[in-house]
C-alpha cells in the first residue's frame, strides 16, 4: 500500500516537473506557433509580443484543382477578390476563387491577331483597377495585357529610348499598374530603376533610381589605385528593386535589397522621389539586431512589399522568412513568420499579398500560398493605427488599452494613449503614458502644459510668499540689522575678554 | 588621520574654485592639500556621474538605466584617475616638473569639484525641462566639464611650475604615457598567462603519465 502511494506521488511530481521544464501550457496560442513573434523597443532590444498573425492553412495547386504549381513567382488580388497566381514553371496564370479554395480559371494562352500565343515563364502578374490583367511574360521579353476573361488587349514591349543602352535586354520580372494605367516594371539587371510605360505602351523613363553610396574610405582606396586596378575592382552599382506595389494615391511601394539593413522599402511619389517616413530609429529595413555571418546572418532582404491600406504596409524578408509590418510613420508594428517546413513557415518566400484582413505569402519551393489570419492582438493594432491614420486618435484609446492588456510594454500603445490624454487635456496621465512610450516630443508638450497648470494654480501663494519675504528683509534691514550687529560684536568682545582672563590663569 | 581633514584643508579644497592659481601654489609649497580629500572628490564625482546617467530626466538622457553599473563606473573612474596621475608623474619627472605624486593627485582631484556640483545640479534641473529647453541642461553640464578641465590645467601648471605651453605638451604626453602603460600591462598579463599555461601543461603531462 505504502509503496503504491509513493509511486503515485513520484509520478505526479515527475509530470509536474516535466510540465514546468518543457513549458507545455494549455490553451495558449503563441506556444504552438512555429515562429517567433517580437518587436523592437526604443532601445532596440527584442521584445517578445503576442502573435499578430497566425497560420490558417495553405493553398496548393493540387488542393485548388488546377494541378500542382511549379515555382510560382508572383500573385495579385484582383478588385473582385480573386487571386491571380503567376505559375511560372507551368507557363500559365491560375485564377483562384475569393475563398482561395477552388481554381476558377487557368490562362495559359491568348489569341493575338488570330494567332495563338503562349507564355514563357511569366514571373509577374498584376490586375489593374480597371480590371485588366498585366502579365510580365519574362522569357518572351514582353508584358501582355489581357481582359479578365482572357481576351487580348495589347502588348507592351521593346522600350525605345536614348537612355537605354544598345542591346538592352527587356526581361520583366515584376509589374504593377496605377490608377491611370501607367505600367511600372522591374526589369532584370536594370539597376537604374523601375521602367515606366504610359498607358499607350510608350516608354517614358526610369523611375525611383537608387543612388549609389560610396564611403570616404572606398573613395580613398580608389584614389590610390591605378587605372588597371580600378578596372578590376568591383563596380559600384545600385541595388535592385525586388518587389512592387501601388497604393490608393498612386504612390509606388518598392522593396529593394539594402546591404546596410536600413532601408529595405521605398515609397516613390509620381516624380520617382522616395518619400517614405522613417520612425524614431530611422529604420525601415527589417531586423535591427542581427548576426553577421552565416546563412542566417546579415540584414533582412526584402523580396516583396504589399500596401494594406491606411498607411500600413508589410514587407517579406526572404533571408529569415519574416514579415515586417510598418505604419505610415515608419513604426514597426509587428513581426511574424519564419523559415522552416512547418505550416506557417517558408522555404523560399517570394511574394506577399493581402486580402481583407488576411495576409498571403507565396512559397516558390513549397509551390503553395500560405494564409495568415489576424489575431485579436493584430486586429487591435491594425484598427488603432487605422484610426490614427484617419485622425481619430481619441477613439483609438480604447483599442490601445486592450493592446496593453495583451502586451503591457507596447510602446506604440502607450504613445497612442498618451496622445489621446494630451488631446483630452489630462496632462499628467499623458506624461505618464508618453514616458512609457519613450516619446520625447509629445512628452515635452505634455510636460510644458502640466508645468503651466501647476504654476497657474499656485501663483497666488508663491507671489504672496515672495512679497512677504521682501517686506521682512526691508524691515530687518531698517530696524534690526544694526542692533543685531552690535549684539554680535558684544558677544565677540566677551569671548575675547574671557580668553584673556583664562590666559592669565 | 586627523591632520588630513582639518578645517584649513577643507577650506583650501574649495578655494581652488575661486582662486585656482593662488590656491594651487600654496597647496604645493605649504602643504595645504590633502590626498584623502582628493580621493573623496574622485569618489563623489563617480557617484554623481552615475546618478546623472541613471536619473537625469529621459527628455535629455538617452542612457538605458539598466546598463549603468555604479560599482564598475566607480572602479573605472578610480583606475583612470590613478593611471592619469601616474602617467603625469612619470612624464613630469623627466621634464623638470616640481610636483610630487601627491601634489598631482591633489591637483587633479580638487579639479573635479565643479563637475560634481554641476552634474548634480543638472540631474535635478533635468527633471524640470522640456525637450527644447534641454540646451540649458547641456550648458550646465558643459560649463562644469570646461571649468574642471581648466582647473586641472591650472593645477598641473602650478604644481610643476610650468608655462602654459609646456603644460599642454605635458598633458598630451601624459595621454601617450597612459597608452604605453596600458599596453605594457596587457603585454605583461598576456606573458604571465602564457607562463602559467606552460607550467600548467607540464603539470598535466606529469599527472597523466604518472
Amino acid at each position: 500500500m505504502k509503496i503504491k502511494n509513493l509511486a503515485t506521488r513520484i509520478a505526479v511530481t515527475l509530470i509536474a516537473v516535466v510540465t514546468v521544464f518543457t513549458g507545455i501550457s494549455f490553451g495558449s496560442h503563441a506556444e504552438d506557433l512555429p515562429y517567433d513573434t517580437y518587436n523592437y523597443d526604443y532601445r532596440e532590444n527584442i521584445v517578445k509580443t503576442p502573435a499578430a498573425y497566425v497560420p490558417a492553412g495553405s493553398v496548393t495547386g493540387l488542393s485548388s484543382g488546377a494541378g500542382d504549381f511549379k515555382e510560382p513567382e508572383d500573385m495579385c488580388i484582383a478588385p473582385d477578390g480573386k487571386l491571380y497566381v503567376a505559375d511560372t514553371g507551368n507557363n500559365r496564370i491560375v485564377v483562384l476563387s475569393e475563398n482561395l479554395r477552388d481554381c476558377v480559371k487557368i490562362i495559359d494562352s491568348f489569341e493575338m491577331n488570330g494567332e495563338k500565343q503562349t507564355f514563357g515563364a511569366p514571373k509577374g502578374v498584376c490586375v489593374s483597377q480597371n480590371n485588366q490583367l498585366y502579365i510580365a511574360d519574362s522569357n518572351n521579353r514582353r508584358i501582355v495585357v489581357l481582359e479578365l476573361d482572357g481576351s487580348f488587349v495589347k502588348i507592351v514591349d521593346n522600350p525605345q529610348s536614348e537612355i537605354l543602352e544598345d542591346g538592352f535586354d527587356f526581361v520583366p520580372l515584376k509589374v504593377t499598374v496605377d490608377y491611370a494605367d501607367r505600367v511600372y516594371v522591374i526589369v532584370k539587371n536594370a539597376f537604374e530603376g523601375i521602367l515606366v510605360f504610359e498607358s499607350t505602351g510608350e516608354f517614358t523613363g526610369y523611375y525611383g533610381t537608387i543612388e549609389v553610396k560610396i564611403s570616404v574610405w572606398e573613395k580613398f582606396w580608389r584614389r590610390l589605385a591605378s587605372k588597371e586596378e580600378r578596372a578590376k575592382q568591383q563596380l559600384f552599382i545600385p541595388t535592385e528593386f525586388t518587389g512592387i506595389d501601388v497604393d490608393d494615391d498612386g504612390f509606388i511601394y518598392a522593396s529593394n535589397l539594402d546591404s546596410d539593413g536600413i532601408q529595405g522599402v521605398r515609397r516613390l511619389n509620381p516624380q520617382g522621389k522616395d518619400v517614405i517616413q522613417k520612425g524614431e530609429n530611422g529604420n525601415v529595413g527589417g531586423d535591427l539586431t542581427i548576426g553577421k555571418y552565416g546563412d542566417y546572418g546579415g540584414p533582412s532582404e526584402f523580396t516583396d512589399v504589399v500596401y494594406r491600406g491606411k498607411g500600413i504596409y508589410s514587407c517579406l524578408d526572404k533571408k529569415r522568412g519574416r514579415i515586417f509590418t510598418y505604419d505610415k510613420e515608419g513604426n514597426l508594428l509587428y513581426v511574424f513568420g519564419g523559415l522552416g517546413t512547418q505550416e506557417g513557415t517558408f522555404v523560399k518566400p517570394v511574394a506577399i499579398e493581402c486580402v481583407g484582413s488576411n495576409i498571403l505569402v507565396m512559397d516558390s519551393l513549397h509551390n503553395s500560398v500560405m494564409i495568415f489570419e489576424e489575431t485579436r492582438y493584430g486586429n487591435l493594432i491594425n484598427t488603432a493605427v487605422g484610426l490614427r491614420y484617419d485622425g481619430d486618435e481619441t477613439q483609438a484609446i480604447q483599442l490601445w488599452q486592450e493592446v496593453l492588456e495583451l502586451d503591457e510594454n507596447n510602446e506604440l500603445a502607450n504613445t497612442g494613449i498618451g496622445k489621446a490624454y494630451l488631446t483630452a487635456g489630462d496632462n499628467k496621465m499623458a506624461m505618464h503614458y508618453l514616458e512609457l512610450g519613450m516619446n520625447r516630443n509629445y512628452y515635452s508638450i505634455a510636460y510644458k502644459r502640466y508645468r503651466n497648470e501647476i504654476l497657474a494654480e499656485n501663483l497666488n501663494w508663491i507671489m504672496t510668499l515672495v512679497i512677504v519675504l521682501i517686506v521682512v528683509w526691508i524691515v530687518y534691514k531698517k530696524f534690526f540689522r544694526s542692533k543685531v550687529k552690535k549684539l554680535i560684536a558684544a558677544k565677540k568682545d566677551e569671548k575675547k575678554n574671557k580668553m584673556v582672563k583664562g590666559g592669565h590663569n | 588621520m586627523k591632520k588630513y581633514f582639518t578645517k584649513e584643508k577643507w577650506s583650501y579644497a574649495f578655494r581652488t574654485i575661486s582662486h585656482p592659481a593662488d590656491t594651487y601654489y600654496w597647496i604645493r609649497h605649504q602643504e595645504r592639500g590633502s590626498v584623502p580629500i582628493a580621493f573623496i572628490f574622485v569618489f563623489l564625482f563617480s557617484i554623481s556621474f552615475s546618478i546623472n546617467r541613471i536619473s537625469a530626466s529621459f527628455v535629455v538622457n538617452d542612457v538605458d538605466p539598466l546598463t549603468v553599473n555604479t560599482l564598475t563606473e566607480l572602479i573605472s573612474v578610480l583606475l583612470l584617475f590613478i593611471l592619469f596621475c601616474i602617467s603625469n608623474w612619470s612624464i613630469t619627472c623627466l621634464m623638470e616638473g616640481e610636483g610630487r605624486l601627491k601634489d598631482i593627485v591633489t591637483a587633479v582631484g580638487y579639479a573635479l569639484v565643479p563637475m560634481i556640483v554641476t552634474f548634480n545640479i543638472g540631474t535635478i534641473f533635468s527633471q524640470f525641462v522640456a525637450q527644447n529647453e534641454g540646451a540649458f541642461y547641456w550648458m550646465i553640464i558643459g560649463v562644469g566639464i570646461a571649468y574642471s578641465v581648466f582647473l586641472a590645467l591650472i593645477g598641473i601648471m602650478q604644481m610643476h611650475n610650468y608655462t602654459l605651453g609646456k603644460t599642454l605638451l605635458v598633458i598630451l604626453l601624459t595621454f601617450v604615457a597612459m597608452f604605453i602603460i596600458i599596453f605594457v600591462i596587457l603585454l605583461f598579463v598576456d606573458l604571465i598567462n602564457q607562463v602559467i599555461c606552460f607550467f600548467y601543461s607540464i603539470y598535466q603531462e606529469l599527472i597523466f603519465r604518472g
